[in-house]
């Protein structure tokens, strides 16, 4: 926070001026403005409002995981005193949405996954909805069905989606260079196939809308939403009404993490049964639900070819991609978009394939998660950079540094890396954690006696930094005003979901108009009010919302020099905002109080208020169709060292440090950046070692806590983090966007750590203790 | 539907409520309070709910005994001074049970009542040859009747408690001087897991030689399982490699594993024969 | 008409009396009957520890426990922890080291840090990082990576054991 320093300053008409010098809050550590209501309980998150007059609505979901729907007995739920409303997908008209509009919000006529929705009911308590919903008798007849996406692609697999016949779903290709050649000229070519699971956000606030339509057939949804503008575009169709008629309004959430960056039925079914019953209604998930409806991260299987020459130069990398779609499509089959961008561009390697394809199953469906497909393509890469180097006899940080690239280098997609640190990040991780010394003693005492190994693994990544261009735009608008009191508002269109940017726009407020964190007021829950902005994603916000908001602090700024520069003979250029004053910018002496100056235009003859309106666009673009383009605005690495200790007895992994070295451009609030990225490397940790949605023919085996094992206090290792800061060219604000390369490096670093220690590679992840173990004693033991 | 609703405040009180038949007992809630959300148990007409039976709480000796009350809380056993010093194996149960949240509210009475194959408690009470004592009320009095624990278990969720009957404590034998016990748990995490194995070894060690073996295993059969077969392998044994390799061998041929979601019958077996391992070196005392 | 029972108790250093169902959780008589949501009901099976409260000087997951048996206890809620006037010091802790960020677990982190703060008090041995983190075991957070929570319960073992 900006201190105040009173200084004497020159003497002038009798008084005495104070001296303002120039502090700024950028790089510092402040504190989220919402964290006191959080931290007494006073926060009214989605899940704790109550409207009057509202409704509880609850959906039957299927228990059949592909059937044909033979008749659905709604009498006994409709008879039941409190009952206002119960529908069926034959109660509504077709309703197609989703990316590829083949889900619709109450499946009629078929059901075909876990999680389809084929009753809802809107009651006057949840206990009576939830009674509703037991009396409701569906009848089926099974259909064959179908799990694994090599099974869906062959001839004669059961059809999922009768618009697609052949089960297929997104298709991705990319290639660069000569790949046959480089395989053929290679000195070694190493072949790998990883499989990767399904994990779950486990949000600590389950699913839940309340939506309530207005008599004019308007439509307020209060939503957990992480895009709220886009969000009316793909709810509407879902519902049957104009997207220009909903009305968005986001109370605080427990968290999103990717979850909350579609359409999921629930939300137009809730909208549904509030238009039906002419109340507003609240539909929440509980755990169950909420583990079993969520949408997950993408599950896949990848074959990877690589090639490298003796001297240890990258020649070729050759991806294929087989996604589960499950039964409809959200957005995990898209996540290629920005994996392909790390199979083709991490490192430099000169011809390059991906061929990605999703294929529909009767299986539960992705979404996006913190890390969206680079996640998988990391585990993936930097695992087979830990082998490739092992093979031409190389340390990992060695032949890391061969093939990483330096500034300038564009990728064969067109990631432009400007700004590249990767050689910086590995260099800063590799002597932080002494990793040479240590991954050569380790890998010696691998085989020796000892029920304790220990090992020390490395891994690296690329993320989008400054947005990521899938929508035409991917800007941000900001609207900033200030009242008589000096007070300011800035009404932005970026969501917060508990990452913080209330906290990093404050301080770009409070930095450009020298007023104290107390006098700014963020306003971001209301889509009425709010200019557009592409959503909370991508590690994007900072970023874009940071710089739309920069852009507006500076407008006004400028509105407000220029009119005290009228005032006093000073120009514009020779004035500073500090501690709420104008002062001189050479010597910090007071000129006028800020809030006297704004009362002065304010009630001027031509009266000016202080209020601008910005939208930022990053300087990115669009993938042409051979999904070529610098998607991006700007580029970020990251280094991730952990360090283990096995049990070779038991399996189990004990991370005992993870050391963190990423470029993020430049910190703008130290708490912030922190905060998410022991968050985001906690999130990695369970992806390495314990998380995994069990599904077996289409079922889910472990919805909840206690089988589904996310990291708790005792399992979170030392973390050590480093910055490497660049100021960031396409960033009037510098900063990078970080908040997901933490998600994303860690698991490979403890997989590489893993093998340093007992010398077993895992293509995949979770190590579980199990699974650990399987490999350690699985073929003497049994 | 729940129609009555009783907080009696002593044992004789209770055993007459339950005697009238269709009653639901509720103390922590801890195990309760799942199982009938997630409808795999349902509640009689009459909930009787026996927190405020002081009598039922407290850990106490007298003769060479000890005596726990039912109602005793996890946290409570954690905590003790005179079971730290004199049964430490029980408190090191009760540090891998659950969260602390769970601990302070669950009883040692439900966690036996629960009968989970998995029950963290029971391990190092069959250890000790505990009885539990059921009380009920019959001909106008409070009738008590003691069941060794190893008895008790009949299958997953199932014990030989009759409709009207009350865990009201649980009592063991001051074991022998010598006696040592260790105790083993599987999981990543301290706590806040189910058991994938939970395993429990007493004996006492005399001039080199294993005498009274007591071992005990959770979530390897239906109930938590009395290694018997093993123990009389052990027993007047010295403890040496090929003493601790048979040991192996034969607690691994005892149990009964599933595959389920949390762990494979092979890791279970598994674990088993590295707990065996680990807790006769701690016995032995290396 | 269904069974519901009177009991009394002291929520927040207030005696209160409500009619509540025999098999009603403590979470569900306080976000619905008393409107202190802070507690939240996360996962109904105590594996979250969301909706951490004091009976009696003990932390409880209150979704496990029945209402009725709060009769004639003293509960305390995230409400009760701090005053009017403002946060207590463990709820300032946990503002200032950023340990908050979406929040939706920290009313259940915070009763439970300040629980295991006060167990710990008096004690001779020291107060470690490790056993911050054990007595925080049951309570998931899926967003601050515990670092900062646990930096955050630490400062106040320091800042109480210096008055």
């Amino acid at each position: 926070m900006s201190s105040i320093e009173l200084k004497t300053g020159e003497k002038k008409s009798g008084g005495i001026n104070k001296v303002f010098s120039k502090k700024t809050v950028i790089g510092t550590r402040v504190t989220k403005p919402d964290a006191p209501d959080k931290a007494t309980g006073k926060t009214i998150y989605i899940n704790d409002m109550v409207l009057p007059r509202m409704l509880y609505g609850k959906i039957l979901h299927t228990d059949r995981v592909h059937a044909r729907i033979i008749s659905i007995d709604t009498s006994a739920a409709k008879a039941l005193p409190g009952v206002h409303v119960v529908l069926t997908g034959e109660d509504i008209p077709l309703l197609k949405f989703g990316t590829m509009r083949d889900n619709v919000p109450l499946k009629a006529g078929k059901v075909r996954c876990i999680r389809d929705e084929v009753a809802a009911v809107a009651a006057e308590t949840e206990q009576i909805a939830a009674e509703a919903i037991a009396l409701i008798k569906v009848e089926y007849e099974d259909l064959p069905a179908v799990f694994s996406p090599t099974e869906a692609l062959q001839e004669g697999a059961p059809v999922v989606q009768e618009d697609h016949p052949d089960n297929r779903s997104l298709a991705y290709k990319f290639s660069h260079g000569d790949v046959a050649a480089a395989e053929a000229d290679s000195d070694i070519v190493l072949e790998h196939e990883f499989v990767v699971p399904y994990v779950t956000h486990c949000c600590m606030g389950p699913g839940c809308a309340i939506a309530d339509f207005d008599s004019a057939g308007k439509l307020t949804i209060y939503s957990q939403t992480q895009y709220p503008y886009n969000y009316k575009m793909d709810l509407a169709p879902a519902i049957g009404i104009h997207p220009g008629d909903i009305r968005v309004i986001q109370p605080p959430v427990g968290g999103a993490f990717g979850s909350k960056l579609d359409v999921y039925p629930f939300e137009p079914i809730c909208a549904l049964l509030s238009k039906a019953s002419g109340r507003p209604v609240k539909l929440t998930f509980s755990r169950e639900e909420e583990f079993i409806n969520s949408p997950t991260r993408q599950p896949a299987e990848f074959k990877i070819k690589s090639g490298v020459n003796k001297d240890g130069t990258l020649t070729f990398r050759s991806v294929d991609c087989l996604m589960n779609n499950g039964a409809y499509t959200s957005w995990g089959p898209t996540t290629p978009i920005i994996q392909m961008r790390t199979f083709t561009g991490h490192f430099r390697v000169p011809a390059v394939e991906y061929n990605g394809l999703a294929a529909y199953t009767n299986s539960v469906y992705a979404g996006s998660f913190r890390g969206y497909g680079n996640v998988q393509a990391t585990y993936v890469t930097a695992s087979v950079m830990d082998m490739l180097a092992e093979e031409v006899g190389m340390d990992p940080i060695a032949f890391r540094l061969k093939n990483a690239q330096d500034p300038g280098e564009v990728t064969p997609q067109g990631s432009k890396l400007d700004d590249c640190k990767l050689k910086e990040c590995i260099e800063i991780a590799a002597q932080k954690t002494d990793f040479l010394s240590k991954h050569e003693t380790y890998a010696g005492l691998c085989k020796q006696p000892g029920r304790i190994k220990r090992g020390i693994g490395i891994a690296t990544s690329i993320h989008n930094a400054g947005g990521a261009k899938i929508h035409k735009s991917d800007g941000c608008g900001s609207i900033l005003k200030l009242d008589d009191y000096a007070r300011a508002t800035l009404i932005t269109g970026a969501s917060e979901i508990g990452q913080g940017i209330d906290a990093v726009l404050t301080q770009i407020v409070m930095d450009e108009l020298g007023i104290p964190k107390a006098d700014v007021t963020i306003v971001n829950n209301d889509t009425a009010l709010g200019p557009w902005d592409v959503g909370v994603h991508a590690s994007r916000t900072t970023f874009v919302a940071g710089n739309a908001a920069l852009q507006a602090a500076r407008a006004a700024r400028k509105q407000i020099l220029d009119a005290a520069s009228k005032q006093s003979n000073v120009s514009a250029e020779e004035m500073d905002l500090r501690q709420g004053h104008v002062v001189q910018a050479d010597n910090g002496v007071s000129i006028v109080k800020l809030d006297k100056l704004l009362r002065q235009m304010h009630f001027a003859d031509e009266p000016e208020l202080v209020m601008v309106s910005e939208y930022f666009e990053p300087d990115s673009e669009l993938e042409d169709r051979n999904h070529v383009g610098n998607l991006s605005a700007t580029w970020a690495h990251g280094a991730y060292v952990a360090e283990v200790e096995v049990d070779t007895e038991t399996g189990e992994v004990k991370v005992t440090k993870i050391t963190a070295v990423q470029d993020v451009g430049r910190v703008i609030n130290r708490l912030g950046i922190e905060g998410q990225m022991e968050g985001g490397i906690s999130v990695s940790l369970g992806y390495a070692l314990s998380e995994e949605l069990l599904i077996q023919d289409g079922k889910v085996l472990n919805p909840n806590f206690r089988d589904y094992k996310v990291p708790t206090a005792p399992e979170t290792p030392e973390i050590e983090l480093h910055f490497v800061e660049s100021d960031c060219k396409a960033s009037p604000l510098g900063s990078k966007g970080i908040a997901e390369l933490p998600a994303i490096i860690p698991a490979p670093a403890i997989a590489n750590a893993v093998y340093n220690a007992i010398g077993i590679r895992f293509f995949a992840p979770p190590l579980t203790p199990e699974k650990v173990a399987r490999a350690i004693h699985g073929a003497t033991t049994q | 539907m729940i129609e009555n609703y009783s907080v009696p405040s002593s044992v004789a009180e209770a055993a007459q409520l339950l005697q009238q038949g269709d009653a639901t007992i509720v103390a922590g809630g801890t195990d309760l309070t799942p199982q009938t959300e997630a409808g795999a148990r349902t509640f009689a007409s009459h909930l009787v709910n026996i927190q405020r039976i002081e009598e039922m709480r407290g850990i106490s000796t007298s003769d060479g005994r000890f005596r726990i009350g039912g109602l005793t809380t996890v946290t409570e056993i954690l905590e003790s001074k005179i079971l730290a010093e004199e049964i430490p194996v029980l408190v090191e149960a009760a540090d891998h049970f659950a969260s602390p949240q769970i601990r302070n509210a669950a009883t040692l009475a439900g966690n036996l009542c629960n009968a989970s194959p998995a029950g963290d408690m029971c391990i190092p009470l069959l250890l000790l040859d505990a009885e539990v004592e059921l009380a009920s009320w019959v001909d106008g009095s409070v009738a008590i009747r003691s069941v060794p624990l190893a008895e008790f278990f009949t299958g997953p969720g199932k014990t030989v408690l009759q409709a009207g009957e009350l865990l009201v404590a649980v009592e063991f034998r001051q074991p022998a001087k010598g006696f040592t016990a260790s105790f083993q748990k599987s999981g990543p995490r301290p706590a806040l897991e189910i058991s994938t194995v939970s395993m429990g070894l007493a004996a006492v060690l005399q001039d080199g030689l294993l005498t009274g073996v007591r071992i005990a295993i959770g979530a390897v059969a239906p109930t938590p399982l009395r290694a018997t077969a093993t123990e009389s392998t052990l027993e007047g044994r010295a403890l040496d490699e090929n003493m601790i390799s048979s040991a192996v061998q034969s607690v691994q041929q005892e149990v009964s594993p599933i595959d389920d979601v949390r762990a494979s019958a092979w890791y279970r077996k598994h674990l088993t024969g590295v707990y065996i391992r680990r807790a006769l070196s701690h016995v032995a005392g290396n | 008409m269904s069974l519901e029972i009177e009991i009394g108790f002291t929520l927040n250093g207030r005696p209160v009396k409500v009619r509540v169902p025999p098999t009603m959780t403590a979470v569900s008589m306080l976000r619905e009957k008393f409107d202190l949501t802070g507690g939240k009901l996360a996962c109904g099976e105590g594996e979250c520890g969301a909706c951490t409260v004091k009976i009696d000087n003990r932390t409880i997951n209150s979704c496990l426990m029945f209402a009725v048996d709060c009769d004639g206890r003293e509960v305390q809620t995230i409400e009760g922890l701090g005053s009017v006037k403002g946060l207590e010091i463990m709820q300032q802790a946990f503002v200032e080291h950023g340990a908050i960020q979406c929040g939706y677990c920290m009313p259940g982190m915070i009763m439970q840090a300040r629980y295991v703060v006060d167990q710990n008090a008096g004690n001779e041995h020291k107060v470690t990082r490790d056993d911050i983190a054990r007595g925080l075991e049951g309570n998931v957070c899926r967003c601050s990576g515990y670092t900062k929570v646990v930096d955050a319960v630490a400062a106040v073992v320091l800042e109480e054991a210096s008055t």
